[in-house]
C-alpha cells in the first residue's frame, strides 16, 4: 500500500514536470513570485528550525507544507533517567543535538539536508507514568509536502539504537 | 524481575560515588544508573569484568537471583 502511494506521488511528479512547458514561461510575474515564496519559504524555515519554539508551527496539522510522522514508545525507565539516556544516543547518532529543555522535558535533534533528502527536525517529548516513560516523538520535515518515508525509517534507526543502548 | 542488581550495596560498601565507577569502568553514569535499577536489556561479560575489577568484588556480589 505504502509502495502504491509512492509510485503515485512519482507518477504526479512526472505529470505535473511534464506540463511544465504549458504554464511555465520565461519571466512570467506569477510564476516569479511563486517561486520566490517558496524560495522564502524554506528560508524562513531554515532559519527557524533549530530552536524549540517553534516546535508547534512545524509540528502542527495546518502546516500542510510540512510532513509529520508521530511515535510513541514505552521504556520501564524513569523519565529524568531516559531524558539523559537519549541525549547521549542522539549525541551518537546520525542525528545532530540543537536544544534541550530540563524542564519541559523536551529535545529537538534535526538531520542535516543532504541532496537525498531536505532535511527533517525530530522532536521528541517525556511523560511520566508511575515509573515509566512514554516518549512521543514527532519528525517533521523541513520543506517537504510529501515524504518517502525517511523520518519513519530515521524514527525507527533512533529507536533501535536506544534499544541497543541498554545493553551495556 | 528475578535478577536483582545490587550495584549500589557494593558501592556503598566500597564507600565509592557512581561518578567514580564510571570514570574506572568507562561506561557512561546515565548507563551505571539505568543498571543499578535494573533496567538494562543486557550486560556484556567485560562490563561486567570491568566492574568487579573496580569494586573488587565477584559477579555474585553485583546479581543476584531472587524467587
Amino acid at each position: 500500500m505504502k509502495n502504491l502511494k509512492h509510485i503515485f506521488i512519482a507518477l504526479l511528479i512526472i505529470v505535473i514536470s511534464g506540463l511544465s512547458s504549458y504554464y511555465l514561461e520565461p519571466n512570467n510575474p506569477i510564476m516569479m513570485t511563486i517561486s520566490f515564496l517558496i524560495i522564502g519559504f524554506f528560508i524562513f524555515n531554515l532559519i527557524i528550525r533549530k530552536t524549540l519554539s517553534f516546535k508547534n508551527y512545524f509540528t502542527s496539522q495546518y502546516n500542510l507544507l510540512t510532513t509529520k510522522f508521530r511515535s510513541e514508545k514505552l521504556y520501564d525507565i524513569p523519565k529524568e533517567l531516559m531524558f539523559e539516556k537519549v541525549i547521549e544516543v542522539i549525541n551518537n547518532s546520525n542525528f545532530k543535538l540543537v536544544e534541550t529543555d530540563k524542564d519541559k522535558f523536551e529535545i529537538l535533534a534535526i538531520s542535516t539536508i543532504t541532496f537525498k533528502s531536505w532535511g527533517e527536525n525530530l522532536y521528541i517529548s517525556f511523560e511520566a507514568e508511575g515509573n515509566e516513560t512514554i516518549m512521543k516523538f514527532c519528525s517533521a520535515t523541513l520543506f517537504q509536502i510529501y515524504s518517502w518515508g525517511k523520518n519513519e525509517k530515521n524514527i525507527t534507526n533512533l529507536l533501535n539504537e536506544i534499544e541497543s543502548s541498554l545493553i551495556i | 524481575m528475578a535478577i536483582v542488581v545490587n550495584l549500589d550495596v557494593m558501592l556503598a560498601k566500597r564507600k565509592m560515588k557512581l561518578k567514580e565507577l564510571s570514570e574506572k569502568v568507562g561506561v557512561s553514569t546515565v548507563n551505571l544508573s539505568i543498571l543499578k535499577q535494573g533496567k538494562v536489556k543486557a550486560i556484556r561479560f567485560s562490563t561486567l569484568d570491568s566492574i568487579c575489577l573496580a569494586l573488587d568484588c565477584q559477579p555474585g556480589d553485583i546479581l543476584e537471583y531472587v524467587e
